[in-house]
């Protein structure tokens, strides 16, 4: 989620109106924002925004004219130079002429052009923000989105949008003051090294340039040094985005047009030329009104809700929200601001109208329905184990799932049955450390890495746990399988097969259950010290002496005798009588 | 002074001493020996412990030395010492050689002439130039005989004597003198006495003392009072008539290691049997998932920035799962390339039917809400305390895997009211929340959403959780037409403040004594 940092005195400016600290904290919750570090000195206060749909509150032109539209007198404006599919602005000059080569590679580009006062700092600030923000966020990592700022006044239209040969292709970047091919830029430069991963792949790579083929940017990596090269003072800006689907990059577009709208600035269109098809045709003026009305029948809204609402008053309050509709014979067709993409079903709508009206406008009421609560079985079950594993004087322990390789395989096995224990195992493929790679396949190994920093505590240790293990499985639909486990484990001078033996042959007892024991070879144990335990022949668990080169493996200095059982197995067939 | 409480810590044997002695008296360990037919040990005992307990006072520390006879000096007591033999031997068989009077007194040459050159040089005996021994002495008893006749005396009293032992301040005069030339005579041959110094330590009784002693007397104490109650006691009747020493209730008793639950767990039975005492019932499912289930059913595009490779753990082998349930992989595709039936414009992709076959570790609790919802009964509520993993750096707020609190409501009349209804239940039956506030959420699957924020008398304000409807694209590819509240609730904060911790990594602590010594607060 999102989080921004602005001059709260821009913000209340762009609102309309100052609130206090408690006022501000509160009024932030329609746009379902926080505030993560109150103001500070210097007038700066940061912000989380949590509605990940919601790029056009991450800056603070957005995110004020939220606060203006609910909680000053303003309503919502119109903003002039929004095409329409069917019916585009005159763009006049400002065109951009796209390549066919780009079609598989980065297909569109929108724009648009600023003119106005000369830019103060806090609004180039702001703007590189927002640029940030929407371009990581929203627009996952340049992926989607990469977002392209430039002196107009270095421009002669039209622009040129296309792909080119990495190689031969050179031009000085942004930060440097020696020209490199593109190659060279995605190799060596910073900016290169942390975007060129999305372009590396391709034969010839987007390239942008104006009509004399000066260099305005490689996207979605770096800008040029020249026409690329924003600063304070300027009065004229172009504003382009690339990416690979349409609707993403026109929000966006549209996001950063009327930011700089409320910002002062005229809003000068841009018409894309394609030599393919798109989404809105071959000629597509930006910023363009997209987006689709949504209606929604006001007893739907009221059902959810729960709550009789009034027509008139719902368009109402959808206003304060910046979304305009209208009523009629008990539905609500909404418009989504320009700035909007966010209505994909009438629910949406249904929020807009919650939040518009206030929470307080919907009293809380204690639900009514009436049903039977109940635990699972194999948490019954469990909790019968833990009861009698307390009864005879265990300590419960709980563990983390995730651990390494080292705990899980090689301090359990000798190394020639490392290989199969590790392919029993669920591997993570993208551990972030080797601490966590692998998801346990036994409580044991948990309890002796209790046992190895607790050789302070008194002895005997009697400890055990009953969770989750995951082990493989060829025939299950996800290839491994999540089964209920006990393990338990005595720590002490005289812990042995016997003591465990009698512990588990109590513990069937008291389940009603019976067990065979049965000769198995397991190199975790003393051979000779270990028997599986057979429930009407199934193999529902095993115990034993611990082999003492497991326990050294673990700086364990006190013999451990362990009980480690499939409750659901045994569940399954206990149950079956 | 608390002397009601002292008599019961007393042992019988300072109960005997006690009620013995009076204030004028002095107490050693011969004397309780003498007077109380203690042995040496229980003297020792009940005069160190009535000590400790400041009930006596040293009154004087002196050095007694004592005479043990040595096995040589039996042999003398009983055989005569070697003056005595060789001077019998001269006397009746003189005169000899002094090698056969080795001979007929069996004594070590040497022994016969340190004999011989002290009886000699008393004038008892003599030697001729053929080195002949005779008697020499006259027939009237001499000084030096008699000195003899004592020394044999005195091997015969010590001989006789409790251990062996004379002390030193019950001989006369010459018996001093005596007993310390044949106890100073230690190497060649040995001697016939050892000497022995011990340190003798006199009380008598202080004030206190005195007290304890008036209280055990007005206890009626006798010391004769039974420890344990044996099960011979019980067997034979022979407690009747006995009275029971009482045990000082202060002393503080041995540590225990017992039979526990952990105390985090513990807690978590406590929600889901809260849990369970508001209607819900529970579910539960595997750690391994798909994409399918965990984001795809959730309505979360593919492309959502939460789904990264750097948010969610994927599983090495394999990788995907075999097949994905039908219809509702067709109708989950359909609602996110268009909307399918649901009535959304869907997110306008194409679905990727083989990444959502990509198997996962359960990033989140809402995946068994997914999954329950086509079985799910209408009313129904359900819920799970579920164990998901994230791809988080682990420290004090973050761990890689950790327990998600979620559920699910099914209903033909819930709504947002009803939801926010449950949460405050939520709030006060699990948090015991003073004060609840509801605002706008922000959940991929839910809309209306909104977050609860609670004031926990402890806490202060903080946030519960989230909850909201889930979307008609989550609910309708799964046949479930009446709304659906979903609900995931923050417990480990409560947890932690429950258990005294403030790190979530101890929440899974593998150090026994920690938890051990772990005590969670009684659920209020």
């Amino acid at each position: 989620m999102p989080k921004i940092e602005l001059q709260q005195d821009e913000l209340f400016r762009y609102s309309g109106r100052k609130f206090s600290a408690d006022e501000l904290e509160e009024a932030l919750t329609i746009a379902k924002a926080e505030i993560d570090d109150p103001v500070d000195e210097d007038g700066l206060i940061k912000i989380e925004l949590n509605d990940t749909n919601r790029p056009d509150l991450w800056s603070t032109a957005g995110l004020g004219r939220a606060l203006r539209l609910y909680h000053g007198s303003g309503s919502a404006g119109r903003y002039g130079f929004f095409s329409r599919p069917d019916s585009p602005v005159a763009a006049g000059d400002r065109r951009i002429v796209v390549d066919p080569e780009l079609s598989e590679r980065r297909p569109y580009i929108t724009a648009f052009a600023i003119s106005g006062p000369p830019i103060a700092d806090v609004l180039l600030d702001d703007l590189i923000q927002t640029q940030e923000k929407l371009c990581w966020n929203y627009g996952r990592k340049r992926k989607a989105i990469a977002m392209g700022v430039y002196r107009e006044d270095k421009i002669q239209y039209p622009i040129r949008y296309k792909a080119v040969d990495p190689d031969s292709t050179t031009f000085v970047p942004l930060g440097l003051d020696s020209e490199l091919s593109l190659r060279q830029i995605i190799e060596q430069h910073p900016k290169g090294r942390e975007f060129g991963g999305i372009v590396a792949a391709l034969d010839k790579f987007p390239f942008l340039t104006d009509n004399s083929g000066a260099v305005l940017s490689f996207p979605p990596v770096i800008n040029s040094a020249d026409v690329g090269a924003v600063q304070a003072g300027d009065t004229s800006l172009f504003i382009e985005m690339t990416g690979t689907d349409l609707k993403p990059l026109l929000l966006a577009c549209s996001i950063v047009a009327c930011d700089l709208a409320d910002a002062g600035y005229t809003v000068h269109p841009v018409q894309v030329e394609y030599p393919y098809d798109t989404p809105f045709g071959r000629t597509v003026v930006s910023p363009l009104y997209f987006q689709q009305p949504v209606s929604v029948e006001l007893a739907y809204a009221e059902r959810l809700l729960g709550a009789e609402l009034n027509a008139d008053e719902a368009v109402q309050r959808l206003g304060k929200m910046g979304v305009r509709a209208e009523a009629a014979s008990g539905v609500i067709t909404a418009y989504p601001p320009e700035y909007r993409n966010d209505f994909l079903h009438p629910v949406d709508v249904v929020e807009d109208l919650m939040i518009g009206y206030g929470m307080n406008a919907f009293p809380s009421e204690a639900p009514r329905d009436f049903t039977v609560g109940r635990l699972t079985e194999a948490e019954i079950f469990s909790r019968e184990v833990k009861t009698l594993l307390v009864g005879m004087g265990y300590q419960e322990m709980i563990f983390n799932y995730l651990g390494s390789r080292r705990d899980f395989i090689d301090n359990m096995y000798p190394e020639e049955q490392r290989a199969t224990a590790a392919a029993d195992c669920v591997r993570i493929a993208n551990p972030m450390s080797e601490n966590f790679e692998f998801v346990r396949p036994s409580i044991v190994p948990q309890l002796l890495g209790a046992e190895s920093v607790s050789a302070h505590a008194v002895y005997p240790h009697y400890i055990f746990e009953v969770g989750k293990v995951a082990v493989r499985d060829a025939d299950d639909n996800y290839g491994s399988r999540t089964v209920t486990t006990l393990g338990a484990v005595v720590a002490d001078a005289d812990a042995g097969f016997n003591l465990v033996s009698s512990q588990a042959a109590a513990l069937f007892f008291y389940l009603g259950l019976t067990y065979e024991p049965s000769v198995v070879d397991d190199p975790r144990f003393l051979a000779g010290r270990v028997a599986a335990l057979l429930v009407k022949g199934e193999r529902v668990g095993i115990l034993g002496e611990l082999h003492p080169q497991v326990l050294e493996n673990w700086g364990v200095t006190v013999p451990c005798a362990v009980i480690e059982l499939d409750l659901d197995l045994l569940r399954r067939v206990g149950g079956s009588d | 002074m608390r002397t009601d409480e002292d008599i019961k810590s007393l042992h019988p044997l300072e109960v005997t001493v006690l009620r013995r002695y009076d204030a004028a008296d002095v107490l050693s360990a011969s004397a309780l020996q003498r007077d109380l037919g203690l042995n040496v040990g229980q003297s020792n005992q009940a005069l160190s412990w009535l000590a400790a307990r400041d009930s006596l006072q040293e009154h004087n520390r002196s050095i007694l030395t004592r005479y043990e006879i040595t096995d040589l000096g039996r042999d003398y007591a009983e055989h005569g010492t070697p003056e005595e033999r060789v001077q019998a031997a001269a006397r009746e068989h003189g005169p000899l050689p002094l090698p056969r009077i080795a001979e007929l007194t069996e004594l070590p040459n040497k022994d016969v002439g340190s004999a011989f050159g002290k009886l000699s040089k008393l004038g008892i005996l003599g030697m001729d130039g053929e080195k002949q021994v005779s008697y020499a002495a006259g027939p009237e008893p001499s000084a030096a005989q008699a000195d003899i006749d004592l020394v044999r005396a005195l091997l015969r009293r010590a001989a006789a004597a409790p251990q062996g032992l004379l002390e030193e301040n019950e001989l006369s005069d010459d018996e001093r003198r005596l007993i310390g030339e044949i106890s100073k005579k230690r190497g060649a041959s040995g001697a016939a006495f050892r000497v022995v110094e011990s340190e003798i330590v006199e009380y008598t009784l202080t004030e206190s003392g005195m007290a304890l002693r008036a209280a055990v007397e007005a206890a009626g104490l006798s010391g004769e009072e039974v420890g344990a109650l044996t099960p011979a006691m019980l067997r034979d009747g022979s407690w009747k008539g006995k009275s029971f020493r009482s045990y000082s209730i202060h002393v503080p008793p041995s540590r225990l290691l017992i039979g526990r639950r952990n105390p985090y767990c513990s807690y978590l039975d406590q929600v889901k049997d809260k849990l369970v005492s508001l209607g819900f019932e529970e579910f539960d499912g595997p750690l391994v998932e798909t994409e399918f289930w965990n984001s795809d059913a959730l309505f979360m595009p593919q492309f959502h920035s939460a789904r990264d490779i750097h948010d969610v753990y994927y599983v090495a082998d394999p990788t995907h799962a075999q097949e994905i349930q039908e219809p509702f992989l067709s109708r989950v595709a359909a609602t996110h390339e268009d909307g399918w039936e649901t009535g959304s414009s869907g997110w306008d992709y194409g679905f990727d039917r083989d990444f959502t076959r990509r198997l996962i570790l359960r990033s989140q609790g809402t995946v068994m809400s997914a999954k329950t919802l086509h079985q799910a009964k209408v009313p129904g509520k359900y819920f799970g305390i579920l164990r998901c993993f994230r791809y988080d750096q682990v420290d004090a707020t973050h761990l890689s895997d950790f327990y998600q609190t979620e559920g699910i409501v099914l209903g033909e009349d819930v709504n947002l009211r009803t939801l926010m209804g449950m949460l405050e239940m939520f709030a006060v039956e699990l948090a015991g929340a003073t004060d609840v506030k509801c605002v706008p959420g922000y959940f991929p699957f839910t809309e209306p959403s909104v977050e609860i924020h609670i004031k926990h008398p402890e806490l202060g304000w903080f946030e519960l959780g989230g909850a909201g409807i889930f979307r008609p694209e989550v609910t309708e590819p799964m046949g479930v037409s009446v709304p659906v509240l979903a609900w995931g609730l923050g417990i480990d904060r409560m947890a932690l403040m429950h258990l005294g911790l403030n790190d979530l990594r101890e929440l899974f602590s593998p150090n026994i004594e920690n938890v051990r010594l772990r005590t969670g607060k009684q659920a209020g």
